[in-house]
Parts: C-alpha cells; sequence; structure tokens
C-alpha cells in the first residue's frame, strides 16, 4: 500500500469534508439556522412600522450580535469538544501537521456561519424595509464572522471548555470598548465592522484602516491558535 | 534498530506523575503492557503515538521523536482508550477519513477502509453510523482506524475493555493474525488473562515504572512466589478448612461468614486440593476466586508491599 504524508492541502481538504459531513448531521447547523431566524423576525415584526426609518443600523447590529454568538457556537464548540472528547487524539495520532486541522476546521465553517449570516442579513433586510442590503455590508459581516471566528479558535484552543462562553463575553467586550471614542476602539471587531459597511447612520472610522485593524486582530488571534496547536498535548 | 526506545523518560501532569523514568527498548513482536489501573500505561500509549512529549528524557518511534515528527506518525496506527469517536460518521466513512489522513491517497481510501472493516469483522455495519454501536462494535471500528493505513507499529490501549467474552475472544483472535502477519503490536491492559491470550512477552508497569520485563511465565513465577489468596464461598467453609489445614503450603486460614479465605505458596496444588476436598465432604460451592486476580494486590507483592502486611 503506498504511505505518503498527506499533503497539507489534502489534509485541510479532508478535515473541511468530514467536518461538513459532521455538522450536517449534528444540531449546530439547524441551531445556527434558528438563530439566522431572529433578526429576521425582528425585521419582519417591524415592518411598516413608525420606527422603520432606524431599523436598518439597528437590524445591522443586531446582525453583529449573531456574528458575535453563531462564529463561537461553530468555530469554538467544533474545537473545544474535539479537545475535551479527546476526538482530537485520531487527528494528532495521524501524519498531518497540527496546522492543516485548524485551517480544515475553519475552512469548513466560517463560509457555513457566512452563508446564513448574509441569508439572513438579506431576508431581513427585504422583509423590514423591502430592498436588499448595499455590498459593503456583506463584505463587512464577512470580515466580521472570519474575525470573530478566528478569535474562537484561539480562545478554544487555550480554554478547550469554556471557548464559546469565552468568545462570546470577548465580544461583548468588545461591542462596549466599540462605542468609546478613543483610539482603542481600532482593536474592536465591532467597530471595525461598522466602519467597513458605513450602514447609515452608523458612518464612522474609514472603511480601508478598519480593514487592515480588522485582518490584524484576525491575524493575531490565528497565530495564537496556530502557536497553541502546536503545543498542546492530548 | 528498536521500534520504540524510551530513554530515562518521565511525563508529568503538572504535579501528578505519569511514568517516571522509563528506559525501555521494544524490538517487535506483540507486546502486553500490563498495570492497573491509573499505573501510566496510557501515558506511555500516548508518548509513542505523539499525542504527549515527554517532560523529561526521550522517546523515539523508529529513531524519530513521534510527537515532533509528523512523518513517523505514518508508521503508527493507534486505537485510543476512550470509547468516542466522530459518532455522526458511519463506521466506513470513519475509517476512510482516517486512512486518508495517514496518507491513503484519496482513490484508494475507501477501498482500504473496507479492507480494515472486513478484518475486524465489521463489515455487515459499516454502513450505519457509530452513535448506535455497541462497546463492541466500536472497540472493533477503533481498531479498522488504526490498522487502514497498514501500519508497522500498532498501539492498541485497552481494546478488549467492555467487551463480552465471545467478542473478546474474536478480538483477541484478529490482533494475533495481525501480529502473525509481522507487525509490531503493544496492547495494554489491566487485566492479566487478556495479556496472557495475547502474548507471552509482557511489560509490567506500575506507579509510572517498569516494574518487570519479559516472558509472561516468568513473572507468574515471580508472582506465584509470593503467597497467593484464594476465596471459596461455600455451605461448610469448616470443613474445607479442616481439610486443608494440614496442607504444608498453606501458610494461613481465615474463616469469613459464609466462606472461607486460604494463603497459599503453591495455588496450582491448593486449587487440586480444594477440589478434593469439596468433592469429598460434599461441601456445596457458590463461589471460588482469588481477590489476587486483581492486579492492584500483585503488584503490591512485586513491589514488596505485599509481603509487609
Amino acid at each position: 500500500m503506498t504511505r505518503e504524508v498527506p499533503g497539507a492541502l489534502s489534509t485541510v481538504l479532508a478535515i473541511t469534508a468530514v467536518t461538513w459531513k459532521r455538522l450536517l448531521r449534528g444540531r449546530a447547523l439547524a441551531m445556527g439556522a434558528v438563530l439566522a431566524l431572529v433578526p429576521v423576525a425582528f425585521a419582519a415584526g417591524m415592518r411598516g412600522a413608525e420606527v422603520t426609518r432606524g431599523l436598518v443600523p439597528n437590524l445591522f447590529l443586531f446582525e453583529l450580535l449573531i456574528v458575535s454568538v453563531m462564529s463561537p457556537m461553530f468555530v469554538a464548540s467544533s474545537i473545544g469538544d474535539e479537545i475535551e472528547d479527546r476526538t482530537i487524539t485520531y487527528l494528532w495520532s495521524r501524519p498531518v501537521p497540527r496546522w492543516a486541522v485548524l485551517l480544515g476546521k475553519l475552512a469548513a465553517l466560517v463560509p457555513i456561519a457566512l452563508a446564513l449570516l448574509a441569508a439572513s442579513w438579506s431576508l431581513g433586510m427585504e422583509l423590514g424595509v423591502g430592498h436588499g442590503p448595499a455590498a459593503r455590508s456583506y463584505a463587512a459581516l464577512a470580515a466580521g464572522v472570519a474575525a470573530v471566528a478566528m478569535i474562537a479558535a484561539g480562545l478554544a484552543l487555550l480554554v478547550p471548555r469554556h471557548g464559546m462562553a469565552l468568545t462570546v463575553c470577548y465580544m461583548l467586550l468588545d461591542a462596549t470598548v466599540s462605542n468609546i471614542p478613543a483610539s482603542i476602539e481600532n482593536l474592536t471587531v465591532s467597530y471595525n465592522v461598522r466602519a467597513i459597511a458605513q450602514v447609515p447612520p452608523l458612518l464612522v472610522g474609514d472603511a480601508a484602516t478598519s480593514a487592515i485593524w480588522l485582518a490584524v486582530i484576525a491575524v493575531g488571534w490565528l497565530g495564537i491558535g496556530l502557536w497553541r496547536i502546536r503545543r498542546l498535548e492530548a | 534498530m528498536s521500534v520504540v526506545a524510551a530513554d530515562n523518560c518521565s511525563k508529568w501532569y503538572g504535579h501528578v506523575l505519569g511514568i517516571s523514568d522509563v528506559s525501555w527498548r521494544l524490538r517487535g513482536g506483540i507486546v502486553g503492557l500490563l498495570g492497573p489501573n491509573g499505573a501510566g500505561k496510557s501515558t506511555l500509549m500516548k508518548m509513542m503515538a505523539g499525542l504527549l512529549r515527554p517532560s523529561r528524557g526521550a522517546l523515539t518511534v523508529y529513531g524519530a521523536s513521534p510527537f515532533e515528527d509528523v512523518a513517523v506518525r505514518r508508521r503508527i496506527g493507534y486505537a485510543p482508550e476512550h470509547e468516542k469517536t466522530w459518532d455522526e460518521l458511519t463506521a466506513l466513512e470513519l475509517v476512510t477519513v482516517m486512512a486518508r489522513l495517514a496518507g491513503v491517497p484519496a482513490a484508494g481510501a475507501r477501498r482500504a477502509a473496507e479492507a480494515a472493516i472486513e478484518q475486524v469483522g465489521m463489515t455487515d455495519a459499516m454502513h450505519r453510523r457509530v452513535r448506535g454501536f455497541s462497546k463492541g462494535m466500536r472497540q472493533r471500528t477503533k481498531l479498522a482506524t488504526a490498522i487502514a493505513h497498514d501500519p508497522d507499529l500498532l498501539l492498541l490501549d485497552e481494546p478488549l475493555t467492555g467487551v463480552d467474552p465471545v467478542a473478546r475472544m474474536d478480538i483477541v483472535e484478529r490482533i494475533r493474525a495481525l501480529g502473525e502477519r509481522g507487525k509490531t503490536i503493544v496492547v495494554s491492559s489491566h487485566v492479566l488473562y487478556e495479556i496472557e491470550a495475547l502474548t507471552t512477552e509482557i511489560v509490567v508497569i506500575y506507579r509510572g515504572q517498569v516494574l518487570a520485563e519479559g516472558n509472561i511465565y516468568e513473572i507468574r513465577k515471580l508472582i506465584d512466589r509470593h503467597p497467593h489468596r484464594i476465596r471459596i464461598e461455600c455451605d461448610r467453609p469448616r470443613a474445607v478448612a479442616q481439610a486443608l489445614a494440614g496442607a504444608e503450603h498453606v501458610s494461613r486460614i481465615e474463616l469469613e461468614r459464609g466462606g472461607v479465605l486460604l494463603e497459599t505458596r503453591d495455588p496450582d496444588r491448593c486449587y487440586d486440593e480444594i477440589a478434593a476436598a469439596v468433592l469429598e465432604r460434599e461441601v456445596t460451592v457458590s463461589a471460588l476466586g482469588s481477590p489476587d486476580n486483581n492486579l492492584g494486590a500483585v503488584f503490591e507483592y512485586l513491589t514488596g508491599e505485599g509481603g509487609r502486611r
């Protein structure tokens, strides 16, 4: 039998495929879908009301809140459960680089969270104000989902049992700090996502600068995750 | 070259000792890693599988560190002690993905998985999800994930735990067949007779240290030199005690409620004489056993603690 060390791409693809399969057969996807429907229901309920004028920014902030819960629900749970249940031993005893395991999980879960969020945001806008959202708001939410996913991955690798709870707490703190008008706001995901989206009247900062800051935050947390996964023992 | 070489290898989990200063060479064949729960068997297994890094000393597999060296792990097949797997998958899907991740090309992974599943006798259930499997089926599935990529070294951590006697015999046969095909196999267990059924070569591990190593019969002799206790639960314990009171190999007789506890230096002879006494005096025996089958007690004898009692 041919026995080679599997390539990194092949490993990432295999992990991605199996993560999807498990997600489709588990409960997390259904829970994610329910979560994504909450802002849609909110938008539908507000349709035609006097407050509709303020619906768009509120709906966007609602979606941002959902990002803060959905990304950790998928990513932190997937990584944390794997470590807590010790099923990670199956992966780490194989001849595969550990970083490929992390990237495979992110490659599987981030697009799922993104798709649910994009559907929720589109549907919410259609039902609430009768037209679709601006393209840049999708880009902002996508960047937010990716950044929160990497924070969740980093925290789940640091504290597997409480990765999800810690990420949600982190994001609540992040949302609070993002409203402090000082340069520290650049260090928050919430502020940078709002700055990229530029949803009126939430016109804050500069989109390009915020995109860079968001990338720095995401890469920083990914770096923490990759450092941790190399050292973790099962 | 040794398959596994451990040199003054120690592992701590914080302040808790996993294994302590183990120096050991594994050259091939089927080897039983025997020790009571918490002795350090799983720690040693995980170190060989590349899941743990020694806190001190070195452990190599085929000359490389399995924790650091990704490539050497393609030669290792590991079936962990715990039951949990990716339960959402079918057995075939699980074994296929494990084969792929172990280096079997995508095109051949399914074939390799089917062959491995057939080897462990799970073909009929391979399209069922692991979630609904019994313990025995899970053990077989784990074994299939460990062998699907045709490794040179198989590490099976407690592969017979929780398995019913029929399945146990079957799994033992299949492990022995793998050994006959030239694989180096390390099997851990805390049950002496499970290891005896698999191999004659054992490593006795206790409190994180390798206590004895070699042929199981030598170890047994060592064990048999120490007093061995036999408990007979019967309707007339006094009659059994009287029959064996004069035997020179019996060092102690203790009457208990509903039974008698004997201590002997020659267990085989003692069992024969118990059988004779029971038949001759028409005693009804409800249970016969040795508390020393508990490995903890045997190891206490081996470390000298039993002798001091």
